[in-house]
């Protein structure tokens, strides 16, 4: 199957990842997305009828911590980073 | 070699010198975004350092990586000027070792590159000869190991950006085993494939550094303890049987190094990997995913870059991130947006997820045969900045030695086996999970053989 991605394919995808491109930006990172997704098509070679998809490169097995309260002090540093505060909340502009 | 530590461990009486030294290097070479040796974090411990073999050593710190008090960027507009609350788990152990960071060192942008000139703050000169690039995307780490900045660096390596930086300058890289090393405070990139890594002048304080950093961690839950087999030494080393497209100079140099470990007495075994030609597809495909998911979080709202004005929330998410990312960025955001949107997941993501079983399963295949398997680090030497035959698409076909083991989780180490035309080639060796043991033992008697050369202009006499 041809999987060359038009323009349109691209848009929508810019705007999935809440990026926005202008027409010069588009056709230049359209080329080379292009050109990966052409070359992911190689994959199809290989078989792989019967295999597991990996999803993690090595775990032994799930683990889970406790479930108890652990004290944190980051939490007036973190905020301290925010672009806008008014007292201990974010300001981003209006939602309605 | 304790006559090296012994001189960096002058550091701190000798703050002057050392510093007057690194300024003088970082004026060519740019390693670091931000250097500072007078900070002086806290230990948490409440062990004397005076033991750890890393006391008293000054060491650089990739961008993507926490240490309270300095800057974090990733090297991107997205996070200039922020600096870091916490400190990162690995950093912490070496600090409490009694080693001090000193700076954090240029990184191609979210450590997205392999050359380092995708950092949107800064750009990075091979000490070799400073027309080249340093590798990436842990780039500044292996200049300033390489310039003698400092003994060692952590890195990451999410596809090969400590190893192939550690070949382009002529020093040791090591990723271990994937999980060995806490990544509680690495800027996640792709979670699944990626590790904090080692850089360093010589293979015994490569191996003291991964010693103190790893161990589980209850702030990383896919952190594991290092569970290797019974020590045995190392006979076999596999290599493939059909290896094209070296560069002259790293095919010759490899061609050599075989003929080295020949005479230290290993065994040559000829191994087939077949899955070896799509192992840069499914690495970019799961990679470029992972990385679409993870760099969701930044959106300009709770930290980095603001736009000045928005309309709304999601106008404000979208400016910021049209600004704040770089185009290599945006094209891997694009790419693994694009592989995960639906109808296209079972083509592409689950595809690459299938062919990492394979690539895994050849692997198992090898380390039965052999105990090790070596191969060039990269197919190239270092390259010069915009070199046009390298475009990054280029570099990413390149990649191909290195990601099979961020596929597959195994350890890897490059280390120095000799100069090409003045600039230094990087072999590879790999094992099976949780035997870097059999890693540094292989580069600890090539060494032995063939000394690393080093880097013209380096010196430590600001210890004298």
């Amino acid at each position: 199957m041809k999987h060359i991605m038009d323009i349109r394919e691209l848009e929508i995808t810019a705007e999935l990842a809440q990026i926005a491109l202008t027409p010069v930006e588009l056709e230049r990172l359209g080329r080379e997305v292009t050109q990966m997704v052409s070359y992911f098509e190689k994959m199809k070679e290989v078989d792989t009828d019967g295999l597991e998809p990996t999803t993690h490169a090595f775990v032994k097995a799930n683990r889970v911590r406790p479930d108890a309260v652990k004290p944190s002090t980051l939490a007036d540093a973190a905020l301290e980073r925010a672009p806008e505060l008014e007292d201990r909340f974010i300001v981003i502009p209006n939602v309605l | 070699m304790a006559k090296l530590e012994d001189s960096w461990r002058r550091f701190s009486e000798k703050a002057a010198s050392y510093t007057a030294y690194a300024k003088a290097w970082e004026a060519k070479i740019g390693a670091f975004l931000s250097f500072n040796p007078q900070h002086n974090p806290a230990s948490t411990s409440a062990v004397p350092a005076g033991q750890s073999p890393v006391a008293g050593l000054p060491f650089g710190v990739k961008d993507n990586i926490a240490v309270a008090g300095f800057p974090l960027t990733c090297g991107s507009k997205m996070l200039e000027g922020l600096t870091s609350p916490y400190t990162a788990t690995a950093v912490q152990k070496l600090i409490d070792g009694g080693a001090r960071p000193v700076g954090k060192t240029n990184l191609d942008e979210f450590g997205m590159g392999s050359s380092t000139d995708n950092s949107a703050l800064g750009k990075t000169n091979n000490p070799w000869d400073v027309t080249r690039v340093a590798g990436g995307s842990s780039g500044g780490s292996a200049a300033c190991v390489a310039a003698g900045q400092v003994p060692f660096a952590l890195g990451s390596d999410t596809g090969g950006s400590v190893r192939q930086p550690a070949a382009f300058c002529g020093v040791y890289g090591l990723k271990p085993t994937y999980g060995t090393v806490s990544r509680f405070g690495l800027t996640a990139y792709a979670s699944s494939l990626e590790v904090i890594g080692v850089l360093a002048t010589t293979v015994g304080l490569t191996r003291s550094v991964y010693d103190l950093i790893k161990g589980e961690d209850g702030n990383d839950q896919t952190s594991l303890k290092s569970e290797p087999g019974p020590a045995r030494p190392v006979r076999k080393i596999g290599i493939l049987k059909n290896l094209t497209g070296l560069a002259p100079g790293v095919e010759a140099v490899y061609r050599e190094s075989l003929a080295t470990l020949k005479k230290l007495g290993y065994t040559l075994v000829e191994v087939e990997l077949p899955t070896l030609e799509y192992a840069v597809s499914a690495y970019y495909t799961i990679a470029t995913a992972e990385a679409s998911a993870n760099l969701a979080r930044f959106n300009g709202i709770r930290y980095g870059l603001r736009p000045e004005y928005a309309e709304n929330p999601e106008d404000l998410i979208r400016k910021a991130r049209t600004a704040g990312f770089g185009d290599e960025v945006k094209t891997r955001i694009l790419l693994g947006s694009y592989v995960l949107r639906s109808g296209f997941q079972d083509q592409f993501y689950t595809k690459a997820q299938k062919v990492r079983t394979a690539i895994r399963r050849d692997f198992d295949r090898i380390f039965e045969e052999a105990d090790v398997f070596l191969s060039p680090t990269f197919p190239t030497t270092a390259f010069a900045h915009g070199d046009t035959t390298m475009t990054s698409f280029q570099q990413k076909l390149a990649d191909k030695f290195t990601v099979t083991a961020n596929l597959t989780g195994q350890p890897g180490l490059s280390f120095p086996a000799g100069l090409a035309d003045g600039l230094p080639v990087g072999l590879q060796v790999l094992a099976p999970v949780f035997e870097e043991g059999r890693l540094f033992e292989v580069a600890d008697r090539f060494a032995e053989a063939v000394p690393p050369a080093a880097c013209p202009g380096t010196s430590l006499d600001w210890s004298l």
